[in-house]
């Protein structure tokens, strides 16, 4: 069998108050293959950001163990990208220098990766915005740069924290099937944290449905639907048989 | 955005002065007609062309008191942001020295510092050391609290961010939190400046050598009030003027929207 891209065994989270210990997550498992697009979905508050977070090595774990590309992460690692519920993207920089940030901390060579990033602005349809400021950019636009950011050195997973949640209906369908192109294109593993089940099903080759805290992974429904999708597979009954299913799961 | 349209600037520079100095200029001619209407004596309120007159009489002198007073000031100043600066980032670098540190500059805060003049006096006699120390201490807190405040204010998420790409502790500093920091930074710069104006000329009252705060005290002694006036309005001009350059020190480096709650 070949090593699994990311793997969760055993995991557990507690968060110590002052007054008591609170569960986040009671166990959780998971085997993710390279390549895949994972969407982890559950109400708000379940604890999936906490376990993406913990996979992206941005928080410790309690017990149990996360292994990207059969290495145990206790930090970030340099081939993890990360995309946050906001796009957290420094005022001060222009929309390319906010894009090589990564570059910068990573201690890469910038003239080798400046190519990379105007690829992927123009990817993403920012192109003409490089030499912007964030506060020029709509707030689907500037989650894009977010994305470009989490790309630009070429990481193999890609960790995305509810990236659309903040975005009207519309501009999150399009951000979704631009998401998708991208991953066609790149072909990078991805952990999608949401909470749309629409979103999820859209999105994913598998989706893990987790529990309202103390968080176990409570289900795991693969989509069979063919790819490259467009949003017309929205209406599909296939597509709404999936939703439904999931909705049944979550809210039983 | 700043820098976009130079004509545009230019037009937005002229419609914010002119106001204010509309309204300035009405003021000094008010002051003009109501003190010769009302026959005021001189030595109470000389009029704005008499105190420009005596400017003119006077400039040689003005000059020579203006030189120690402004380079004393930003001695201070310049003290008070170095030292300012450094401590609030320690602060913000070391939270058991915050915990430790922060309640004492609190407490020396709320010392009026003008009362320490007699005793920087005894300590560091009448010369400069005296009325530099003066400055700083009074223009030190604002730099301490905004540098503080400043780069606490980060957004969590964004260091967070930041985290996920290897930076470090000092690549969090340099390329987040500073940059955050500065358009509070540039607020206690602006308070600071003021206050180092105000602990010059109170020292330059107590020690009576030189300097601005000298004359106007040595104006009044000779119920020069006309001199007395001349030397205000010199010192206001360079506290503008100081202020003025900070501010468009400001335009150019803090290029980005600021939240409302700095403006």
């Amino acid at each position: 069998m070949t090593e699994a891209h990311v793997r969760v065994e055993n995991l557990r989270k507690t968060y110590q108050t002052r007054t008591d210990e609170i569960e986040a997550i009671r166990e959780v498992q998971m085997d993710v293959a390279e390549g895949e697009f994972i969407s982890i979905l559950g109400p708000s508050g379940c604890g999936k950001s906490t376990l993406l977070m913990i996979v992206g090595g941005l928080l410790p774990l309690t017990s149990g163990t996360v292994a990207v590309a059969g290495e145990n992460v206790s930090k970030p690692r340099r081939d993890t990208g990360v995309v946050f519920q906001a796009p957290v993207l420094m005022p001060w920089r222009t929309i390319l220098k906010n894009v090589m940030f990564p570059i910068e901390s990573l201690g890469l060579r910038e003239e080798e990766y400046i190519d990379r990033a105007h690829e992927l602005l123009e990817m993403t349809g920012l192109s003409g915005f490089a030499d912007n400021v964030p506060s020029e950019l709509s707030g689907g636009m500037q989650q894009r740069v977010a994305i470009c950011r989490a790309l630009i050195h070429n990481p193999n997973l890609l960790l995305m924290d509810e990236p659309f949640s903040a975005l009207d209906a519309m501009t999150r369908d399009l951000m979704n099937q631009e998401l998708l192109r991208i991953w066609e294109e790149y072909k990078k593993t991805v952990l999608f944290v949401t909470h749309s089940i629409r979103e999820a099903v859209f999105l994913s080759d598998r989706v893990f449905v987790m529990s309202p805290r103390p968080a176990v992974i409570s289900e795991i429904v693969t989509i069979d639907l063919p790819r490259p999708r467009e949003l017309a597979i929205e209406e599909t009954p296939e597509f709404n048989e999936y939703v439904a299913h999931l909705r049944g799961l979550i809210e039983h | 955005m700043a820098n976009s349209n130079g004509g545009k600037n230019l037009f937005s520079l002229i419609s914010q002065i002119g106001g204010p100095s509309v309204i300035f200029f009405v003021m000094l001619v008010l002051w003009q007609v109501i003190v010769i209407l009302l026959k005021v004596p001189q030595a109470i309120l000389p009029t704005p062309l008499v105190i420009i007159e005596t400017m003119a009489k006077h400039w040689e002198l003005l000059m020579i008191h203006s030189w120690p007073t402004l380079s004393e000031c930003l001695m201070g100043f310049g003290l008070a942001v170095v030292v300012g600066m450094g401590l609030g980032i320690s602060l913000a670098f070391f939270p058991k020295f915050h915990n430790s540190v922060y309640p004492l500059i609190v407490a020396f805060q709320v010392v009026p510092k003008v009362a320490l003049a007699p005793l920087f006096i005894v300590w560091f006699g009448l010369g400069t050391l005296s009325r530099v120390l003066l400055a700083f201490v009074i223009a030190f807190f604002p730099m301490v609290v905004n540098t503080y405040a400043g780069i606490l204010s980060t957004d969590p998420l964004m260091v967070r961010m930041a985290h996920s790409f290897n930076a470090n502790r000092w690549t969090v500093f340099c390329k987040i939190e500073f940059p955050n920091a500065l358009p509070y930074i540039f607020s206690g710069l602006k308070i600071g400046i003021t206050f180092a104006v105000i602990g010059i000329i109170v020292a330059e009252f107590v020690t009576a050598q030189k300097g601005l705060g000298y004359l106007i005290v040595f104006a009044e002694g000779n119920i020069d009030t006309p001199l007395l006036m001349a030397a205000i309005t010199v010192l206001s001009v360079i506290g503008v003027v100081l202020y003025a350059a900070i501010v468009a020190l400001e335009k150019m480096v803090v290029t980005w929207d600021v939240g409302q709650d700095l403006h």
